[in-house]
């Protein structure tokens, strides 16, 4: 029959080709910029792979679909050209099975000598790891750290701390309320993300430690965008009460940024308002200027973005070794808060 | 609804026509049809009486701008669902390229070469789509997800993926937040587009045959002419919508990114069943969709305001969802008997 | 079909690491593959799931969040099960289409999904069992690759071979007649959607323990990407057409062409454009797909009002 036949036929293809292969198993395939079949041209750093070339992996979760990604993968390549590293950069979308995958991939590359990993999902990255010390790979954390119990198994980490900047979100929340007995409104990130929800906890936590006297009415995702964001202030404003808010709550600046649209709409004085965010963006900047927004946590993807491949570097050339104790093997992206009095500061220029 | 294919439907699956109905069997029959009327107005009532803050002009408004977006998508994606194509995936990357398209070259060059930008892309989606499915004949959920794909490559990779602002006291901005009344331009534009999509659908030749496709799409090709137009405008008019779609967001939010239009996909199609269009094609309308948007809208609004958890609104979602379908079905097999 | 030969060996070619270390791309081809097996046993009864992303996470929540790991692994089968018997239920015996009813079931089960996990990951026990797990068995070939091959062995053999799966396609192709025929399709309807969840559940189960932790909110990317390894492997969305090796085809090819674009360290962006564009050409240049242009074309030509070549490959039942 036609249909069995047209099946057959690739899948023997396939089949063929596999054992062929494998019989070549030890030859080193050429990698580079090549690939199959359309005239694509990849984007990364360097050509054709040379030995003194170092191959480096970037598992990230996030890349062009985000505004801090975008903005952290220029930084990231162009040191990378400088320090001679051919980087082959992935893009799981927080999908932690996807990533495992991708790690597969990277460590079954003959050609690899070192790792770059943001995980997705910190709870499940340890296989990972331990696939990559297994092959002797070397992997630089970046921007999200492991969990405590894995950090052995990594050469280093470079970053911010989610946990942290929620927290210190809180805490400019907390001076701002003076001890105020007051009621503000929280809007989270994508729900079940791990920096959403990190950021949440940093926040609700250190409020409940620092500040009792600033009560959590209502919490709902905002989920990165701003027009969701809007909406989802307003009803909240509209749920519980509009006299009993005097603070918000954002886990990002364009988030914060609807909910301060949303204040605006009901005519509402967005000055009376105690409201903190993170991000320091090109759309939360002038919005601290403006005195709309009180306070923001300044978050630098270049910093990010560069580090990360200076960390893996320092690995692969053996100026760090396995686990944290060497000098520079961690190093925290430094978060200054922003509020009025700095926003200005060249220091804490919005970058993304 | 009185026009020859309803009518053709109605005989088609009728018992003998001479069969005494009683009155039951003829409320069932109403109910089966008209039972997302009847659910949509029991959940405004309860939402009114017992939902506090929910009758409010500024509550009534948020609803509206919550059904905007999604609604013109879906009152446009109409078409494509009741040709019998089941779905056009690549919304999401159509709404997002339109947003970003308008603000982004609005920025540099003005509103007049930004609206035709986002105009030949919105073309470029309709047609592509239109000649896989229409001509080709392929399956509409790979060419649309193919193109979904495609398009959100080629948005991210020249837009770099970053967010695009409008200035701030611009007139798009001030489009985004006017009102009449308690009304948002937005909805306005939601209500027009319904009117204007549902004469399209009823009153034109065009209309005729997109619904003929879903009742019967062998007949159709066979005895139509250049049907496969007929599907290249199903997908124009879905890709214009959605072109809509993506200028009142950007106007709202006055900002475009491309993660903005996630899920469009799926909560557009819910809205289009759960007013009642068959995902199957050939039943259903253009105002039905507009009462499923507002189903959904009421009830997301709702659960928002009650303080329910995300995970909790789904659940509500997903099981409202096949209630009313449910509620639908078995009036239908109740009104049979 | 063709097309996705000719990338196949333009892969070939370029990059044998994707052929070297099959394993690795035998566990990305799993990733979808698994589920989009399950899914092509609905699919060629006529009907649709849409709800495995959702069991899929659910599955893996529950089986982390029971401390005992083998009580853990069963329960998560068993939300498999049940989500089937409920598909099943809401199609067979309440008649509503099973797009909208899988529909609200992933809507559903997404949420609840969330709630049982409080809305973070959760991590497993028994972690160093899920660390043995992910450890090759035979060869390269861990327990997650090995269980996804004898899934399909067992699906390729039931749908063709024994008397329960072949009924299956003909209450696909034209159920009025299969229910003449005498076969209980309300039986079979909900052992397709069973199968379907068991699978799906399944596969969850297994990345949960591979991972050392369940996502609440995995399998995002798995819905459409299983459709659509069903379909360009020519299994017909209204049923009744297609096979279980056509959907392995399918998402071998698509697994193998992703392997392939991140060996050859592609930009992302650029990978989704290729990939679109693959589906694209590939689906509308499928043998059937370019008779029927032909025949449009020809229509075109003699003109108006002359009936067109029947297309062919109508195992359409015009009755939906």
């Amino acid at each position: 029959m036609r249909k069995s036949r047209l099946v057959l036929a690739p899948a023997a293809m396939l089949a063929a080709a596999a054992l062929v292969l494998t019989g070549c198993a030890t030859e080193d395939a050429s990698t580079g910029s090549s690939d199959s079949g359309s005239s694509d041209s990849s984007g990364d750093t360097g050509g054709d792979t040379g030995d003194d070339t170092l191959k480096v992996y970037a598992l990230l979760p996030q890349g062009n679909d985000q505004p801090y990604g975008t903005t952290y993968l220029p930084p990231m390549q162009a040191k990378a050209a400088e320090l001679g590293i051919e980087l082959t950069i992935t893009n799981s979308e927080y999908d932690g099975d996807k990533q495992a995958s991708e790690c597969e991939i990277a460590v079954a590359d003959s050609e690899t000598d070192g790792i770059i990993l943001w995980p997705a999902i910190a709870d499940s990255i340890r296989p990972c790891l331990e696939a990559a010390n297994a092959a002797g790979i070397p992997v630089w954390i970046t921007n999200a750290d492991v969990n405590p119990e894995d950090t052995g198994l990594t050469y280093g980490y470079s970053g911010t701390d989610s946990y942290g900047q929620g927290a210190a979100s809180a805490e400019m929340m907390c001076e701002f309320a003076g001890g105020a007995d007051i009621g503000i409104i929280q809007i989270n990130g994508l729900t079940g993300n791990s920096v959403a929800s990190l950021r949440g906890a940093g926040f609700r936590e250190t409020v409940a430690s620092e500040c009792p006297n600033v009560t959590i009415l209502a919490e709902q995702p905002g989920n990165w965008n701003k027009d969701e964001s809007q909406i989802a202030a307003s009803e909240m404003l509209t749920a519980v009460g509009v006299e009993n808010v005097q603070g918000m709550y954002a886990a990002d600046d364009s988030m914060v940024a609807g909910g301060i649209a949303a204040l605006e709409a009901r005519g509402l004085a967005v000055e009376d308002f105690i409201i903190t965010s993170i991000g320091n963006t090109f759309l939360g900047n002038p919005l601290v200027i403006d005195g709309k927004l009180d306070g923001t946590v300044f978050q630098s993807s270049s910093w990010d973005g560069e580090n990360a491949v200076v960390g893996i570097y320092r690995a692969m050339t053996g100026d760090t070794s396995l686990g944290r104790d060497d000098d520079g093997s961690v190093l925290y992206m430094p978060n200054p808060k922003v509020t009025i009095d700095n926003a200005t500061d060249p220091s804490v220029a919005p970058e993304w | 609804m009185g026009d020859p294919l309803t009518q053709v439907n109605a005989l088609a699956t009728s018992e003998a026509p001479n069969k005494e109905i009683s009155t039951g069997a003829k409320v069932l029959a109403w109910m089966a049809d008209n039972g997302i009327f009847v659910l949509t107005a029991v959940l405004i009532a309860v939402a009114v009486i017992g939902v506090e803050g929910f009758a409010s002009l500024q509550n009534i408004a948020d609803v509206f701008h919550r059904a905007a977006p999604i609604g013109i998508v879906a009152v446009g994606m109409t078409f494509v669902v009741i040709s019998g194509n089941y779905l056009d995936l690549s919304v999401v990357a159509q709404v997002a390229t339109s947003a970003v398209i308008l603000i982004a070259v609005s920025n540099e060059y003005g509103y007049i070469p930004a609206i035709l930008a986002a105009m030949l892309a919105a073309a470029v989606f309709g047609i592509v789509n239109g000649v896989a499915v229409g001509y080709f004949k392929a399956n509409a959920v790979i060419v649309t997800l193919s193109t979904t794909y495609i398009g959100l490559g080629l948005l991210r990779f020249f837009s770099g993926g970053s967010i695009f602002f409008g200035p701030y006291e611009s007139p798009l901005a001030s489009f985004g937040a006017g009102k009449l009344g308690p009304v948002p331009y937005s909805a306005i534009v939601l209500v027009i587009m319904t009117i204007l999509l549902s004469l399209l659908l009823t009153r034109t030749n065009f209309g005729f045959t997109v619904r003929s496709f879903g009742v019967n799409e062998r007949a159709t090709r066979l005895g139509g002419t250049n049907t496969g137009l007929v599907i290249i405008g199903a997908f124009l008019v879905t890709a214009f919508s959605a072109m809509i779609a993506g200028f009142v967001l950007a106007a709202f939010s006055n900002t475009a990114v491309s993660a903005m239009s996630t899920g469009y996909d799926f909560r557009a199609l819910a809205a289009i069943i759960v007013g009642g269009t068959s995902v199957f094609g050939g039943k259903g309308s253009v105002p039905r969709t507009l009462l499923g948007v507002v189903f959904v809208s009421v009830l997301t609004n709702v659960l928002v305001l009650l303080n329910i958890s995300f995970g909790y609104q789904q659940m509500a979602l997903g099981f409202l969802i096949a209630a009313a379908v449910s509620i639908d079905a078995l009036a239908r097999r109740a009104g049979k008997k | 079909m063709a097309l996705l030969a000719a990338v196949l060996i333009g892969v070939l070619l370029t990059e044998q690491t994707v052929f070297t270390a099959y394993s690795v791309t035998l566990g990305r081809v799993a990733l979808v593959g698994l589920v989009a097996l399950g899914l092509t046993v609905v699919i060629l009864m006529g009907e649709l799931d849409l709800s495995v992303a959702s069991t899929l996470a659910l599955a893996g929540v529950v089986t982390a969040s029971i401390p005992d790991l083998g009580l853990g692994i069963l329960a998560g089968l068993a939300v498999g099960v049940v989500v089937g018997v409920v598909n099943a239920f809401l199609v067979a015996v309440i008649g509503i289409n099973s797009f909208i009813a899988t529909l609200g079931m992933l809507f559903f089960l997404r949420g609840l999904a969330l709630v049982i996990s409080n809305e973070a990951p959760i991590k497993l026990n028994n972690v160093e069992a899920g660390i043995a797990f992910g450890q090759p068995l035979i060869g390269p070939i861990t327990p997650r690759i090995l269980v996804f091959i004898l899934v399909f062995i067992g699906l390729q053999i039931f749908i063709a071979r024994i008397r329960v799966g072949r009924e299956f396609l003909a209450v696909g192709g034209n159920r009025q007649a299969a229910r003449d025929a005498g076969i209980p399709v309300k039986r079979r309807i909900f052992t397709g959607f069973i199968i379907s969840g068991v699978v799906a559940a399944g596969a969850g189960v297994m990345n949960t323990l591979e991972r050392t932790a369940a996502d609440p909110i995995a399998g995002s990317t798995v819905l459409l990407a299983s459709f659509a390894a069903a379909i360009i492997g020519g299994n017909y969305l209204k049923g009744g057409r297609g096979s279980v090796v056509g959907t392995l085809i399918g998402a071998a090819s698509l697994g193998i062409i992703q392997v392939a674009l991140t060996l050859a360290a592609v930009q992302v962006p650029i990978q989704q454009i290729f990939i679109g564009l693959l589906l694209l050409v590939a689906v509308t240049t499928d043998p059937n797909n370019l008779r029927a242009v032909i025949s449009s074309i020809r229509t075109l030509r003699t003109g108006r009002g002359k009936v067109a070549e029947p297309s062919v490959a109508t195992n359409r039942s015009t009755s939906s």
